[in-house]
Order: C-alpha cells, then structure tokens, then sequence
C-alpha cells in the first residue's frame, strides 16, 4: 500500500496533463501541427536561458533558474512572441504548411540555447532531465502551480469551446466564421504554450509530447465526435500512466519510458481493432449480400 | 590564404549537402511530412543502440549495418501505412514513431554503460571537422541516390501533388518506399557529420524560402539550393569571425532568413494589392 501513496502526487500531476493534453492534442492532429508543444517547450526554455543570463545570475541558487520570475516572464514573452507568429504566418499567402514555421522556430531556439549555454557543464544530464523529466519526484508547490494552470486553461476552453473547435474546423480552407479569429487564434497557441511551460517543467518535453498525441491519434483512429474522442483519449491516457508509474516503481525503471511504452501499445491495440472491424465490415458486404 | 583552404571542405560539404536535401526538402515540404527527419535519426540512434546491445562495437561497421537495416524497415512500415482515405495525417504518425523510439532509447540508454550519450550525440556535430575523406564518402552515397531518385522524378513528383495516391495504391506505396529509404540513408549519412539541426534547417528553411516566391518544380529546387549555400558560406564566415559553434549559427542564420522572407511576402506585397484593388 506504501507504492499507492508514493505515486499518488506524480499520478495526479499526470491526471492534469492527460485531461488539458488530450483536448489540445485532438486539434492539434486535426490542425496538422503536431510538434508545436516541443517547440513551445523549446521557446519557453529559451526564453528562460535569456531571463536567467540578463536578470538572475547573481542569485540563480536561490530561485534554481527555470522557477524564478524573471526566467518565468521571459518564458511568457517568448512564447507570446511566437504563438503571434504562428497566427500571422498562417495566411493563404504564404503557400508553406504552419508546421514549417513552427519546425523552423523549434530548430532555431534549440541551437540558441545551445549558443547561449555553451559554457554550461553537465549539458548531457540536463538534456537527458528536460526530455524525460522527474514526474515521480514532483513537489506539492509544482503540482498547486500545474493544477491552477491547467484549471484557468480549461475553463477558459470549456466556456469558448465553439469558437476554438469552429476555429480548428475551418484552419485548411481559410474560411473563418467567427469574428476576430486571429486573436482566438493567438490565444489558442498561447493557452496551450502556458500549460506546455507547467507541464513540461514536471514531465518533461518526451512524456507530454507523448500525452499530447498517442491518446488522441487512438481515440481519432476509433471513434466520431468530439466528446467521445475525448472520453476514449482520456481513459486510455490515464489507464496508462497509473499502470506505467506502478510498474516503474514495482520494476524500479524510469517512470517515462514505460508510461510511454505502454501508450504505444494501447495505441497498436487500438489500431488492430480498427483494422479488424475494417474487414468485419468488408466481409458482412462481400457476404452479406 | 591557409584559413581559406582551411575551410574548403566544410563548405564544398554544405554545398553538396545543400543541393542533395533541397531536392528532398521540397518534397517533405510539399508533403507536410516536416519533422520525419528528425523521426529517422531517432530511429537510427535506436538502431545503433540495439547493435550495441547484440554485442557489436560502437564504431564497427557491424552496428552501422543493423541501424541501417532498422531504419530501412521502419521507414518500411511508414510507407505501407499510406492509405487511401488517411484517418490520421502522415505528420502525426511520424510523432507517434519519433515518440516512442525516444522513448525505447531511453529505456535502452539504462542497459548501455554511458547510454545517455548515444541520445544527446546526434544533437550537435561540427561542420569544421569535415574532412575530404568525409566528402568524399559523401558524394559515393549521395550520386547513386540521387540517379535513382532522377530516373523516378516524374511519378515521385505526381505522388508528392497528391496526383496519383487515389488511384494506384500498391504503386504508390513503391515509389514512396523507395522515396523513404533513399531519403532515410541521406540522413544517416549527414547526421554525425553535421548535427540534427544542421540538417534539419538545410532541409526546411531554403524549401520554405523558395517555396513562398516560386511556384515550378524545378525553380523551387535551383533557388534552394543557392539559398542553403549561400547560408551556410554565410554561416561559417559569422561563426568564424564572431567565435561560436557554427552549426547554430548556420541555422539561426537561414531560420531567421525564413521568418523574414515569410513576414516580408505578408507585407511588402500588400501594398501592390492595396494599390491594385483601389485602382
């Protein structure tokens, strides 16, 4: 019963980000945008780097970097910066998909961060930290910060949920029906840069990437509407990361990989069961006819 | 004089690199395939890994077959997943792929002493260490592919417009095959030499910049071209004279390049269609 206790926190840490990551991963697959989490996770990071190196390296050991204020702010800029750029740049004049300017802002921030902390010792480790993170290890203060972000997040998509999903409908033709849908767009990218920034802090780039599009792909590939899209996305994101954290601690392997793993499989399940109702369905019209 | 000849193989290396992923690069673009080069090197990292699990050195040429042999099937079952009516689009896919060999790499790193390094190796490399020996091994990989890929252009061409994938699928599922695994060892190959990003930015920005003010095949891939050359001439000379690493600066230098040339086709030209529609 002791393991029960011991991953109650990371568990709940997951619950948020499989229920805020599921719905932005629905439209982020339907947008076909499919990276801008690990690019907005590189921005905020970057954007901290520069927070950090212009305002807090006298006192970085007490605020440890990425929590401080202005490393935070800085954060919030950059990704404003950027989610402004995502909206522009997505006009039917500029004939290149949305995700090469994002892959293009990703690949740029990256090799600023390794420019700006060239110096840095240790790169490896951290580099391995940032992409799989610590979930097991998470404090109270980060899972009160994550829950407070991911309460305001949802609310806010709960209440304007018509406009953001006519919004991600029409993204292809360029046929907007809502009035003012550049801002709502700007805040689409921003709300989702703001939970990336919180998720990413205790989860680490990999596992929410992995939240983001495994659960979704298999509730696309299985089922119609929107609700229950996310309903199947949500059971499946949460059956395994309690499985994942339980195994990782029974079998003493990092909590990612394996919650990772075992979304893979739920997934392959998922598309196997697609394809046999396929030639279900095919046979009862051969046959049945 | 001898800086100059210093810096000769770094830069004919950008510039056969330039020319042989700007032809691929407009492809993926066309395709919204943009992140599955980064999906590849993943996958060929996990390759490698697996090698050295089974037993083989690091460097031996053994552990490079078996990353090959790994990327060539995945690469396989990415392109027999193309199907007619596609329910999830190709680029979320190859996040799925990319995901999950990350994923088992870091599993994997806990089993390898010193594993982790096997992940972060692939993220940095340095043009400056490029020797002739290197070019030259290059160029071996890079002519046969490129012949190959010149003898198909046509229907690849077809395929990448969405011209054909309706109607053939058996057909198209071939020449995709092909398509990817000859795309696939590019990027192995290029990869440790130059960085992930290098090759990354090399394949995206100058597609992207060529692709927003020309329209036909073949201009898009001549302007390129002269783009990442230009670029990565450009790149070096800065890296050199301002004393950074020159992969980011390569490929800060051409991303920003991009976001300008995107912004500059946003608003410059408005006001010749301002003009236009008030006459």
């Amino acid at each position: 019963m002791l393991s029960i206790e011991f991953i109650l926190l990371p568990f709940i840490g997951c619950l948020l980000i499989v229920l805020i990551n599921v719905y932005f991963g629905l439209h982020v697959i339907k947008r076909e945008i499919i990276f801008i989490d690990i690019a907005l996770a590189s921005i905020a990071a970057l954007g901290s780097a520069v927070g950090m190196i212009l305002f807090e390296s006298a006192h970085v050991e007490h605020t440890h970097g990425r929590h401080g204020f202005f490393p935070y702010i800085f954060s919030l800029c950059f990704i404003s910066l950027a989610s402004f750029s995502f909206t522009l740049l997505k006009h039917k004049k500029i004939p290149i998909p949305l995700e090469a300017i994002i892959g293009i802002a990703y690949a740029v921030a990256t090799t600023l961060i390794v420019i700006i902390l060239d110096k840095g010792a240790g790169g490896d480790v951290h580099v391995h930290d940032m992409l799989i993170g610590t979930i097991l290890w998470i404090s109270g203060h980060q899972l009160t910060r994550l829950a407070v972000v991911v309460i305001i997040v949802g609310v806010f998509h709960i209440i304007y949920r018509k406009k953001f999903l006519s919004l991600t409908e029409s993204f292809h033709d360029h046929k907007n029906k809502i009035n003012k849908h550049k801002l709502w767009d700007f805040l689409f990218y921003f709300s989702f840069g703001l939970v990336v920034v919180e998720a990413v802090n205790i989860a680490g780039i990999l596992t929410v990437f992995a939240f983001l599009i495994l659960p979704a792909s298999l509730s696309v590939i299985l089922t119609g509407n929107w609700l229950t899209k996310l309903i199947v996305g949500w059971v499946a994101g949460i059956t395994a990361s309690f499985a994942g954290l339980l195994f990782s601690l029974r079998l003493d392997v990092p909590s990612a990989p394996v919650i990772i793993t075992l979304l893979g499989i739920i997934l392959l399940l998922g598309y196997l069961l697609y394809k046999l109702s396929g030639y279900k369905k095919q046979a009862k019209e051969i046959y049945g006819s | 004089m001898s800086t100059l000849l210093f810096l000769t193989p770094p830069i004919i290396a950008c510039i056969i690199l330039a020319g042989m992923l700007s032809y691929f690069g407009n492809h993926i673009l066309s395709r919204g395939i943009i992140f599955i080069d980064i999906a590849v090197a993943q996958i060929a990292a996990l390759g490698t890994m697996i090698g050295i699990l089974i037993g083989f050195a690091e460097d031996s040429v053994h552990a490079q077959i078996v990353s090959y042999i790994f990327t060539i099937l995945v690469l396989g079952i990415f392109a027999m997943m193309r199907v007619r009516k596609q329910l999830l689009p190709q680029e979320a896919i190859i996040g799925i792929f990319y995901c999950i060999a990350l994923g088992m790499a870091l599993l994997l790193a806990e089993k390898i002493p010193g594993g982790s390094n096997y992940i972060t190796k692939t993220i940095t490399g340095n043009v400056l260490w490029v020797t002739w020996k290197s070019v030259l091994s290059c160029l071996l990989v890079f002519v046969p592919i490129f012949i190959i890929n010149l003898l198909l252009e046509k229907t690849l061409r077809k395929i990448t417009d969405g011209e054909i994938a309706g109607k053939s699928m058996g057909k198209t599922r071939f020449y995709d095959l092909i398509f990817y695994i000859t795309f696939g060892i590019v990027i192995v190959k290029s990869v440790p030499v130059m960085g992930i990003f290098l090759v990354f930015m090399l394949l995206i920005g100058p597609a992207s910049i060529s692709r927003i003010f020309v329209q036909s095949w073949s201009a898009r891939i001549i302007w390129s071209w002269i783009i990442g050359s230009i670029g990565s001439m450009a790149g070096i000379y800065i890296s050199y004279s301002a004393n950074i690493s020159n992969g980011p600066a390569i490929v800060s230098l051409i991303g920003i390049a991009t976001y300008i040339a995107a912004y500059a086709k946003l608003y410059v030209k408005r006001g010749d269609e301002k003009l236009i529609t008030t006459n």
